[in-house]
């Protein structure tokens, strides 16, 4: 477990605060005030287990454009594609399916990149990620896979993540 | 605003139209892995398309009433965020705790590499 840094302290409090801010949603002085002390106080706690690497990435303006591009524009028809062919298996009466576990290697390396792509992987219908692990500094998902269409390895990677790596690629390396 | 009122009519069909997709999936897959693969139909497409429309409706016709609105899109970013961590949990847990399909699957490098 890391240290609590001021960095991570900072950006912690930062989120915490505007989120305060939308769930209350109101702009009186008490209200703020309230909101502050208490976000302090989750971020002194909470920062160690919040921030891993660099706080500020964000402030990069073309870390942050890329990173809004990915889930404003790639992400979404990823998710469109892949519902769409879900909800056709369904509809045809569950018989056109192939499951099976895959492992695929994964080209990001910092904790959050790959944490966001599992994430992405597991949101897109049709594919799960159960576990992740790491051989001779490459790092492999297992990805459960409704149907399966490649053996393991790099084409079955391309398939099920080739896009969404790609623009993750840019927002965390 | 009519036009404005049918977008919104619309979303709100075709997230019922995941949502039941998913349901038919939950239903009728096999396995309990293809059972959770159908199941993220509805947290996705199923509720954003609902929370979409219901975004329109607050920001349009409730003379923007941002409260209503901001809390909607908080709902939203939770249920994308929370989603993922609760389905790899379940999944994972489920292999651990020996769950398999009654089919053999097509490949199964988890259980070749980690749990048989």
């Amino acid at each position: 477990m890391q240290k609590t840094t001021l960095p991570a302290v900072v950006s912690t409090f930062v989120v915490s605060f505007a989120f305060w801010v939308l769930l209350t949603w109101s702009f009186t002085p008490q209200e703020l005030i309230a909101g502050a002390v208490i976000s302090l106080a989750v971020a002194l706690f909470s920062a160690r287990f919040f921030i891993h690497e660099k706080a500020f990435w964000l402030c990069n303006p073309a870390k942050f454009f890329s990173g809004l591009f990915y889930w404003v524009c790639i992400f979404p028809v990823e998710l469109v594609k892949a519902n769409v062919d879900m909800a056709k298996r369904c509809f045809g009466g569950c018989k056109n399916i192939n499951p099976g576990i895959v492992k695929v290697p994964v080209d990001l390396k910092s904790d959050y990149g790959q944490a966001a792509l599992a994430n992405s992987i597991t949101l897109t219908p049709g594919t799960i990620t159960m576990e992740t692990t790491e051989e001779d500094g490459q790092n492999y998902f297992y990805i459960h896979w409704i149907d399966v269409t490649a053996p393991s390895g790099r084409e079955a990677g391309d398939a099920i993540k080739g896009t969404l790596e790609k623009g993750l690629r840019r927002v965390w390396e | 605003m009519t036009a404005l009122r049918i977008v919104i009519d619309v979303l709100i069909g075709i997230s019922a139209i995941f949502a039941l997709a998913g349901t038919i999936g939950i239903l009728k897959m096999p396995d309990t892995f293809s059972r959770m693969q159908a199941s993220t139909c509805i947290p996705t497409l199923g509720t954003i398309c609902a929370l979409l429309g219901a975004l329109l409706y607050a920001i349009f016709f409730k003379n923007g009433d941002a409260g209503s609105a901001v809390k909607i899109a908080v709902i939203g970013l939770m249920i994308l965020v929370t989603n993922p961590l609760g389905s790899h949990a379940i999944a994972k847990g489920a292999y651990k705790a020996g769950v398999r399909p009654e089919k053999k699957m097509e490949t199964d490098d988890l259980g070749r590499d980690l749990y048989d």
